[in-house]
């Protein structure tokens, strides 16, 4: 290998993609704008469902079961709950009433219902919702909620009345305190940020890949280049460091991206569900946590290169590629979900997995030297690997020349 | 300057080139004739060191194709196809640019080469142009000085001419003529047979992977009774038709 060779290959490789404007436009540009207004519709989205179910709760009686008493019984009883929740005029069909936005929510009482109460006997109260709807199916919990307040209530003057400590009823008083020291907007992020910046060092280095070996395979472009003094590693090692600038390059422009949707609305990217901010990062976890997506992009880089040097041409090399990003994202989805203190050593060995599951520790403030050393010593071996793989498709006549 | 030695390549149970020795002298062009998959691109990638022989070898001004590749084909110019060979994202002069730092010539030097070239192919008005804008006549000049940015000693044409038209053909042959007229060992496959006629000193028929004949065109229709070098070819490499 000769550095002067490297560097004349990858100097006309960053050129020559730089100034293909579909790529750069969809890799790297596109990016930048594109995140932001994805991150400000779905965390705006969100959080304007968070606001429909939780507030302006509108319930309605089912015209069947209306009467005035019913009506007065459900406003004073109800409203004051602190649900949010009014009353409105009673309706015909609740699957009308709730589709045309009349109410969220219908409900429905035993005709008798008075004389039960006086009776102190039970009587029901039935709620029509529909699922499918977030509004009317997210507001059953508020409208829950305030009946067993009511209920509550109720007991409590019956037992008084009764002679009765109410208290007797709730032998353990339960105390809940979140000591978490992740927001819910944080822990949102947790699970969304690590996984797109792993498929994106995975997957960001594909249109370069595609362009350098299968590209050129087909313009013709091949052979005269590997006519020319340096050795194939070189060229080889040329082509694989742009793949590799390339793959952080569309990492860094989504991250920008996503620091103007930040920068916009703070609340937008964790979809609406709670401030970002009071990250307790560890200096040596950061570190270490770099290097495992930096190996994990060299890896991708290595993998990448290996296939577009084994398909024939550009749409063979694409279509091979587009099989490497169910790879990626296959374990991405499934660890979508896994909290920092949920992830297990063996998840620091997988490529992919060992990135995301960094990034989780990192951003969940918690620290694991053991498995992130482990990570970067393993992503050692599959960089190794790859590079393997690749110079020996890049040596391979076979592969070079098939045709 | 041109010496192929017993050189063979097998792709599995199929030798695509069998046992070829000949040699060619500076300053010769050197025609190879045959059909298609007779083997004449593989002979021409092997001679490039593109792929590495199954047995025998080849020495270009006395260097070993297999001991030592990359001094090879710092002396070897290749144009596989009439205009191919050129990024259409980089100027030509960019792209010859390119080919002369890939082959260790000194910057200024690649400057001077470019600038003769440009005069040579008449390019000066489109040095500037990207290659992909270029017309076919255009990029084929720029494919040729792309080709000798670095004087290589040997030229390796794998048809130079194919889907160029008669202009175009033309000047391919005039550039041909110069780069003998300069010393350069020319070794050009063809389907042509009438620029064949024209261009080589001397011309190796080859049928499946096996030489049949060389000589030069006199030589050859005469010792097969042929009437022109179509009938020849046929004769040598048409399976009786």
């Amino acid at each position: 290998m000769n550095w002067k060779h490297i560097m004349i290959v990858f100097k006309k490789e960053l050129k020559d993609i730089i100034r293909d404007r579909k790529t750069l436009f969809s890799s790297i540009i596109l990016p930048i704008f594109l995140m932001p207004v994805i991150f400000l519709i779905v965390g705006g989205g969100t959080e304007r469902m968070n606001e429909e179910m939780t507030t302006h709760i509108t319930v309605a009686l089912t015209a069947d079961s209306y009467s005035l008493a019913a009506q007065n019984f459900l406003k004073k009883s109800l409203e004051t709950q602190g649900e949010d929740i009014t009353i409105v005029d009673p309706v015909e069909d609740p699957w009308e009433a709730i589709n045309s936005k009349e109410a969220k929510l219908v409900v429905s009482l035993d005709g008798d219902f008075e004389e039960k109460l006086k009776a102190s006997e039970p009587f029901t109260l039935k709620i029509y919702y529909d699922n499918s709807l977030s509004r009317s199916g997210g507001a059953v919990g508020s409208l829950k909620s305030a009946i067993n307040k009511l209920n509550g209530e109720i007991a409590a003057q019956r037992l008084e009345a009764a002679g009765i400590d109410p208290d007797i009823l709730t032998p353990v008083l339960v105390d809940t305190e979140n000591i978490s020291k992740t927001g819910d907007g944080n822990m949102l992020l947790m699970m969304i940020l690590p996984m797109l910046i792993a498929m994106l060092v995975a997957v960001g280095g594909i249109p370069a890949a595609t362009d350098l070996v299968a590209g050129e395979k087909e313009r013709m472009t091949f052979e005269p280049l590997l006519t020319t003094r340096p050795s194939r590693m070189s060229i080889l090692t040329g082509k694989y460091l742009t793949i590799n600038l390339f793959s952080f390059a569309s990492v860094i422009s989504t991250l920008i991206g996503m620091l103007l949707a930040f920068f916009i609305n703070p609340r937008s990217l964790s979809l609406g569900v709670g401030q970002i901010g009071g990250f307790n990062l560890d200096p040596g976890s950061v570190v270490l946590c770099l290097m495992v997506t930096l190996l994990l992009g060299m890896t991708f880089s290595g993998l990448q290169l290996a296939i577009s040097t084994y398909a024939r041409s550009f749409k063979e090399g694409q279509t091979y590629l587009s099989l490497l990003m169910f790879a990626v994202l296959i374990p991405s989805y499934a660890t979508m979900m896994v909290m920092p203190s949920d992830i297990q050593l063996y998840m620091y060995l997988i490529p992919i997995l060992n990135t995301i599951s960094a990034f989780k520790l990192v951003l969940g403030g918690l620290t694991n030297y053991t498995g992130l050393i482990l990570a970067v010593v393993t992503s050692l071996v599959y960089v190794a690997l790859s590079l393997v793989i690749a110079a020996s498709m890049f040596k391979n006549e076979k592969y070079l020349f098939r045709s | 300057m041109l010496e192929l030695i017993g050189l063979t390549k097998k792709f599995g149970s199929v030798t695509a080139v069998d046992n070829l020795s000949f040699t060619v002298q500076k300053g010769e062009i050197f025609g190879l004739l045959g059909e298609n998959g007779a083997g004449k691109t593989t002979t021409l990638r092997m001679l490039a060191t593109m792929l590495k022989p199954t047995s025998g070898t080849a020495r270009l001004a006395g260097i070993d194709i297999v001991k030592a590749p990359e001094e090879v084909r710092g002396r070897v110019g290749i144009l596989f196809g009439g205009e191919s060979g050129l990024y259409d994202r980089l100027t030509v002069y960019e792209n010859i640019q390119y080919f002369g730092e890939l082959n260790d010539i000194p910057v200024k030097e690649i400057k001077k080469r470019i600038q003769t070239l440009s005069g040579v192919f008449g390019m000066d008005d489109f040095l500037d142009k990207r290659a992909g804008k270029l017309s076919k006549g255009m990029r084929q000049k720029a494919s040729f000085a792309r080709a000798i940015i670095h004087n290589p000693d040997v030229l390796l044409l794998d048809e130079p001419t194919s889907g160029l038209d008669v202009g175009a053909m033309r000047e391919v042959q005039s550039f041909l003529r110069n780069q003998k007229d300069e010393g350069k060992t020319i070794l050009f496959s063809s389907h042509t047979m009438s620029e064949v006629e024209k261009l080589c000193d001397r011309i190796a028929v080859i049928h499946k992977g096996t030489l049949v004949d060389m000589g030069t065109t006199d030589e050859l229709l005469k010792k097969y009774g042929a009437h022109g070098l179509e009938d020849l070819f046929v004769r040598l490499a048409g399976d009786g038709r």
